[in-house]
């Protein structure tokens, strides 16, 4: 479906190296890998929201630096809840969230953008600026970190052509296919080479093909020491991908599933 | 094929990233204000018609004081050069003589605000009568002439009413001084009028500066309120709250050097505007007259002024419209 869906647009030049795998046969290995480390603690977190509605109870895990882990569970379960506390976009009600012994608690509102910086996000819906091109859109992260101009392009570009859209960096990203946005917010994500990466439903919007394609980028930047934590529903997605995953139910862990253990 | 943590390039890249360098810091800072000052120049050019109107309701805004203040300028030219004519006459009383008549011209003439003094005796006070028609014949009934003394002291251009009024009072104190007819009091009137019109300059400009401070915070708060959801994603990759507010202070920076220098144009165009009919006006009083510019100075102050005020408006509107944004 997804080679027909690519037959149907000729006229676009497509990066055919992503399905290869590691090594890259164009772009340099070192501009996605991940600089610093990511081990991600949860330690008895809570998060109960104004009005009552408790999305977080009691969760203590690990993610080791480097690993790649799947969030699941059904609608309200709290993965949404649990990736916007690592993005310190919501605080914990009760409980201690650490990454590389640094607590989250203790950064101050101040220190937040700073933060931010330090990891990927990507989103369901993308929230590209649709009136910039896919370059700035992939380039922001490097403006707000201060990377000179001349850096930034060949980031840019080579962020770009890991997820194979190197010839749409003019383009708005209206111009893009679903799948092909979402690559875009994935590039924008790793641009800055960030030590964890986390991923808010990536392939809700996407068809079978183009989310098993989109995984695909997230193992590889797995492989490279990034470490991802992807929240999704999609179970057959999440057992072909063969990671680790943690489930949830009503804000409780109720599985922890080593790769070897999902069937 | 997955790197082991300690291979990573963190170690490597940890003299790189001493970010706390002031050399950092600094071409940091410079980096970001490059791309904010860019990012909001594609802004406005992105809508030109709206940009264009902007400017242009805040250039009008401003060249109206400065039109104001040139006019002023050179109706106080005009007074001046109209002035040059308006003598004050001092009489003495009928006992003075030459002696004290040319001691009181000697006193006179240094003071400051006099640019002369022009001593006029009996006779040449009789020779003028009599050139007036209908006045030589009852001269001929005379027996002596009853004229005095008289000193004719004029003005150094540019004295203020003041100043004349207090010259003034104090020959009329002097000693063998009879009458002092000031000729030039209408020149008093006009500075009183002047005097007025440059506090109305000054009172308008101040309203017209804040119309434009709420131009540029409006424009603002509108560009803001549209690019809510951009802000949000900015603030989501880690950008800071200065970091999404310095384009809008960019723009507000734009649109008062843009406006500043549309002003500053339209002054000097009604400066050319002015300059024939003024010319034939001069023509009327000998060359005296000429239409006098804005400074050059004040040129140049004008778009840096309406930058700031630009980059103020927007400053205000900005903090608070930034926090109902995010």
């Amino acid at each position: 479906m997804f080679a027909r869906f690519l037959e149907m647009r000729p006229v676009r030049h497509r990066q055919p190296h992503l399905a290869a795998g590691f090594p890259y046969p164009c772009g340099r290995h070192d501009d996605i890998q991940a600089r610093g480390h990511a081990v991600i603690q949860f330690d008895q977190v809570s998060k109960r929201y104004e009005g009552g509605h408790e999305a977080l109870s009691q969760l203590s895990f690990e993610v080791p630096d480097g690993e790649m882990a799947f969030v699941t569970g059904h609608s309200g379960a709290g993965k949404s809840t649990l990736l916007k506390l690592l993005g310190l976009i919501e605080r914990p009600s009760h409980g201690v969230i650490s990454m590389d012994g640094k607590k989250l608690s203790k950064i101050r509102a101040s220190g937040v953008p700073k933060w931010r910086r330090r990891i990927g996000m990507v989103f369901q819906d993308h929230r590209l600026l649709m009136d910039r091109s896919v370059f700035a859109n992939v380039e922001l992260p490097l403006v707000i970190g201060s990377i000179a101009r001349a850096e930034r392009s060949r980031r840019v570009r080579a962020a770009l052509e890991k997820v194979g859209l190197l010839a749409y960096e003019r383009q708005l990203p209206a111009t893009l296919s679903a799948g092909e946005q979402q690559r875009v917010g994935i590039a924008r994500a790793i641009v800055a080479r960030p030590a964890l990466l986390i991923a808010d439903e990536p392939t809700g919007n996407l068809d079978p093909q183009l989310a098993l394609e989109i995984m695909g980028l997230f193992d590889e930047f797995q492989q490279v020491g990034t470490t991802v934590l992807v929240a999704s529903h999609d179970l057959p997605l999440i057992k072909r991908m063969k990671k680790r995953v943690i489930v949830l139910d009503h804000g409780r862990l109720v599985a922890d599933l080593a790769a070897q253990e999902v069937l | 094929m997955s790197t082991a943590p300690e291979n990573r390039p963190a170690q490597a890249d940890a003299p790189a990233r001493n970010v706390h360098s002031r050399g950092r810091r600094l071409a940091s800072w410079q980096e970001h204000h490059r791309w904010s000052a860019a990012a909001s120049l594609r802004r406005l050019a992105a809508r030109p018609l709206g940009s264009v109107l902007t400017i242009a309701v805040m250039g009008l805004a401003l060249a109206l004081p400065l039109a104001f203040y040139l006019l002023l300028g050179n109706v106080q030219r005009l007074g001046d050069a109209l002035g040059q004519n308006q003598a004050i006459s001092v009489f003495l009383k009928p006992d003075q003589g030459a002696q004290q008549a040319k001691l009181l011209a000697s006193q006179l003439g240094e003071r400051p605000e006099l640019a002369a003094v022009t001593l006029k005796t009996p006779q040449q006070g009789m020779d003028e009568l009599a050139k007036m028609q209908g006045f030589s014949g009852a001269l001929q009934t005379l027996g002596d002439n009853p004229l005095p003394w008289v000193l004719q002291l004029q003005p150094r251009s540019g004295t203020g009413a003041a100043a004349l009024e207090q010259l003034v009072g104090e020959v009329r104190a002097m000693r063998g001084v009879d009458l002092v007819q000031d000729s030039g009091q209408w020149r008093q009137r006009l500075e009183a009028l002047l005097d007025v019109g440059n506090r109305v300059v000054l009172i308008v400009a101040s309203l017209l500066a804040l119309a434009a401070l709420l131009v540029v915070g409006n424009t603002v708060r509108v560009d803001i309120a549209s690019r809510s959801e951009e802000i949000g994603v900015l603030l989501l990759i880690g950008a800071s709250k200065a970091f999404v507010r310095r384009p809008y202070l960019y723009a507000g920076i734009w649109y008062g050097l843009f406006s500043g220098i549309l002003a500053a144009a339209l002054a000097v165009a009604i400066e050319l505007a002015l300059a024939q009919p003024v010319a034939h006006l001069s023509e009327a009083y000998q060359g005296r007259l000429h239409v006098g510019g804005l400074p050059l100075w004040l040129l140049l102050a004008v778009p840096l002024a309406a930058a700031l005020l630009g980059w103020l408006g927007a400053r205000l509107v900005s903090a608070w419209q930034l926090r109902q944004a995010a």
